[in-house]
């Protein structure tokens, strides 16, 4: 227990302490964090300065009520377009006027309606950004909302019918949950897909960190030096727990320091609208009990890689099947999304190769039936046992071989092997 | 049947590898005490038996006692081991290396600590034990290598080619190191195939050649046994071809300044020759000669059918 104690404690502390774990980890949630705050600060950004426009109306009878409906739209309590004069002249000389203005970086756009707008429900706009999708989308809105308006005036209804008329519609999506229920604008999908990220670059990464650490052992021999003083399975299994709990820890840093990250983008969240996901607390736990099912399946798979190769150049090609499935895993993700309690999606996250990431997936939007997660975890289990069994039976030949590169019945047979 | 008065005993020691025998039916002996010498061309086994002795390989058949007890976990705690490859963690400091290998021995952190000052101190290291081992030079690192297998006070000492790679200094310290082990009691088991250090230090010698035992014996047995029966004559007049056709003679060799080697049947007895070659011949000198162990092994192992 001693022995097996102190592999622990020297793979951990070598990892915990090499450059490259301060940097991934203090990394890691500017990322995560980045990612989350990022797309709601963009937008908040691009809703800086409202537009300049100017509207040239051809039909000689819409200029006044657009410009006004232009001027009256406000978005968190900010006019967001700027109407300039559309000035003299015929429609071609005030035209060319704009154009002019355009080019020359004191308007930002002009809007022409032409002569029959109203029946063909038409118009065109000139800029030099036709980009600023949020708001020529919003130009779009108005115009359109002011057309309308319009038509239904002429066909005789009264003003204020015609208001109640075009009331748009408010679509609010509501995440349900033993919790009770919350209203939702995406966040939930952009929590989901945060935390699927975090799990699969986790295992993926610390797997790899396990199998380097194989090779690396096995190339400058000092493993045979290590199993002839403890059993092979000591330091296999401390291995395995070594990295883990660096994994752990790097996992616990990134949830600190992206709550408190969370809390200071907040503002920039809410400028923008966007509510930040609350992270239930169990969801937290199943995020650990997942990371570590994920990394002790995966990583029997590259330890023994690593006990079978000679360099980490040898192991590259046979990394990509354990990668793939974690890979596949992964791109699984908008179909689980989509419909997670689908007959397709149950399916998926009972595999034990995707367990740990689809199950996970499934629970951060609903709440799947305790005996899925039950089985999911039960499937899991019997996986790691047989593998970290045939992993570790590699790893005893393989450390100890040199020279030629073993293929893969090769490997199977040392599983059998004495 | 085992003995307490010995460190290691194999019994019949098979051990084969997908198809090919490294080891075939190995029985060997070490008394306690002794520096024993494990001899052999690259190849021979020697590696593979000592594995099988550190419990790191399991014989297909045959026994390995250890100190008259089942070689296993408890046992290796007691033995020291120094593979042919080196190996230590070059990113970790000297000091916490140490301290990790002996933990993996038993030995507490502190009490590990506390036995490694001394040595390092008299191998001039201690300056060096809180740098990373890939700071050190190689001759520092060999040294480094050399206290972790003595740091928990180990009663057999087995060191797979231990000479190799060290310069002059390195030899004289590694050599005074285990003359002192040896004056404690420590059983030695040396792998070379480096014959003269062997001849130098050890007692008893076995030498194993594509997994076998061709022979085994104190170093004098095996000189006596399968040293043959040679004569030198330096020949300072006289032409000494006749004695190439002396009955008797198997063969002769003619070497620089006159020298000629004869190797003799095992019942030819020299003076009947010397007492010829004396009336014919002016003779400088003429002797009865005890060849290396060097030659013994070279002229054995070829006789046996080459290197593996």
């Amino acid at each position: 227990m001693r022995r097996l104690w102190a592999v622990v404690r020297r793979e951990y502390l070598e990892r915990a302490r090499s450059k490259a774990f301060l940097v991934g980890t203090l990394a890691g949630p500017i990322l995560l964090g980045g990612l989350m705050v990022a797309p709601g600060a963009l937008m908040a950004r691009q809703r800086g300065q409202p537009l300049r426009v100017a509207v040239l109306d051809a039909s000689g009878r819409l200029q006044a009520e657009v410009e006004q409906a232009l001027r009256e739209r406000r978005v968190d309590g900010l006019p967001r377009f700027d109407v300039r004069p559309a000035g003299q002249g015929t429609q071609e000389e005030r035209r060319a006027r704009l154009r002019q203005q355009v080019l020359a970086g004191q308007l930002d756009g002009y809007l022409i309606l032409p002569e029959d707008a109203l029946e063909r429900s038409q118009a065109e706009y000139h800029g030099r950004n036709v980009s600023a999708v949020m708001d020529l989308s919003l130009l779009d809105r108005v115009v359109e909302e002011r057309l309308q308006a319009r038509r239904l005036l002429d066909a005789g209804l009264a003003p204020e019918r015609v208001q109640a008329a075009q009331m748009r519609l408010d679509l609010k999506t509501v995440k349900l949950s033993e919790g009770g229920e919350r209203e939702d604008r995406g966040a939930s999908f952009l929590l989901s897909m945060v935390l699927l990220m975090a799990l699969y670059t986790s295992v993926a990464m610390w797997g790899a960190a396990l199998m380097n650490g194989v090779i690396e052992e096995k190339t400058n021999r000092v493993v045979e030096v290590v199993v002839s003083s403890i059993p092979t399975s000591t330091l296999f299994a401390g291995k395995l727990l070594g990295v883990g709990a660096v994994g752990l820890t790097q996992l616990g840093v990134w949830a600190l320091v992206t709550g408190g990250l969370g809390l200071a983008g907040s503002q920039a969240a809410a400028l923008s609208g966007l509510k930040l996901p609350e992270v239930p607390p169990h969801l937290l736990l199943f995020f650990v009990l997942f990371f570590l099912l994920g990394f002790f399946l995966y990583g029997a798979l590259y330890v023994s890689i690593g006990a079978a190769v000679n360099s980490q150049q040898e192991a590259q090609s046979l990394v990509f099947p354990v990668v793939l499935p974690l890979v596949v895993g992964v791109m699984f993700f908008p179909v689980v999304l989509g419909s997670p309690d689908s007959g397709l999606s149950v399916a998926l996250s009972l595999v034990p190769f995707w367990t740990p990431l689809l199950m996970f997936l499934r629970m951060t939007v609903v709440t799947p039936p305790a005996w899925q997660v039950g089985l999911g975890l039960a499937l899991t289990l019997a996986s790691i046992a047989a593998l970290t069994w045939a992993a570790a039976r590699i790893y005893r030949v393989g450390i100890l071989m040199h020279g030629k590169r073993p293929t893969l019945p090769e490997i199977l047979r040392w599983v059998r092997h004495r | 049947m085992t003995s307490d008065g010995e460190a290691l005993r194999l019994e019949s020691v098979t051990k084969a590898f997908a198809g090919h025998v490294a080891v075939r039916e190995l029985s060997l002996r070490v008394p306690r005490g002794s520096v024993f010498g494990l001899l052999g061309p690259n190849g021979a086994g020697k590696t593979t038996t000592l594995r099988m002795v550190m419990d790191v390989l399991a014989p297909d058949s045959g026994r390995v006692f250890v100190l008259g007890r089942p070689a296993d976990a408890a046992a290796r705690d007691r033995i020291g081991y120094m593979p042919e490859e080196r190996g230590l963690y070059p990113r970790m400091q000297v000091d916490e290396q140490l301290a990790f290998l002996a933990e993996l021995k038993g030995l507490g952190r502190a009490e590990a600590l506390r036995r490694a000052t001394p040595w390092l101190e008299r191998l001039g290291l201690f300056e060096w034990r809180r740098r990373k081992l890939n700071e050190l030079s190689k001759g520092m690192q060999q040294k480094v290598q050399l206290v972790a297998t003595l740091l928990h006070q180990p009663e057999v000492l087995i060191l797979d080619e231990p000479m190799s790679g060290l310069d002059p200094v390195g030899t004289d310290v590694v050599r005074d190191v285990l003359l002192e082990a040896r004056a404690r009691g420590c059983t030695l088991v040396l792998s070379s195939h480096q014959m003269d250090t062997v001849e130098r230090l050890c007692d008893r010698v076995a030498l194993i050649h594509r997994g076998g035992l061709l022979l085994e014996g104190t170093v004098a047995e095996v000189k006596r046994r399968h040293g043959g029966n040679h004569v030198a004559l330096v020949v300072e007049e006289g032409d000494p071809s006749f004695l190439e056709a002396w009955p008797g003679v198997l063969a002769a060799r003619r070497e620089g300044g006159g020298r000629l080697l004869l190797e003799l049947a095992e019942s030819c007895d020299p003076q009947p020759l010397l007492r010829e070659a004396a009336a014919r011949l002016r003779l400088a000198r003429f002797e009865r000669v005890q060849p290396s162990l060097h030659e013994i092994f070279v002229e054995r192992v070829t006789a046996a059918g080459g290197p593996a």
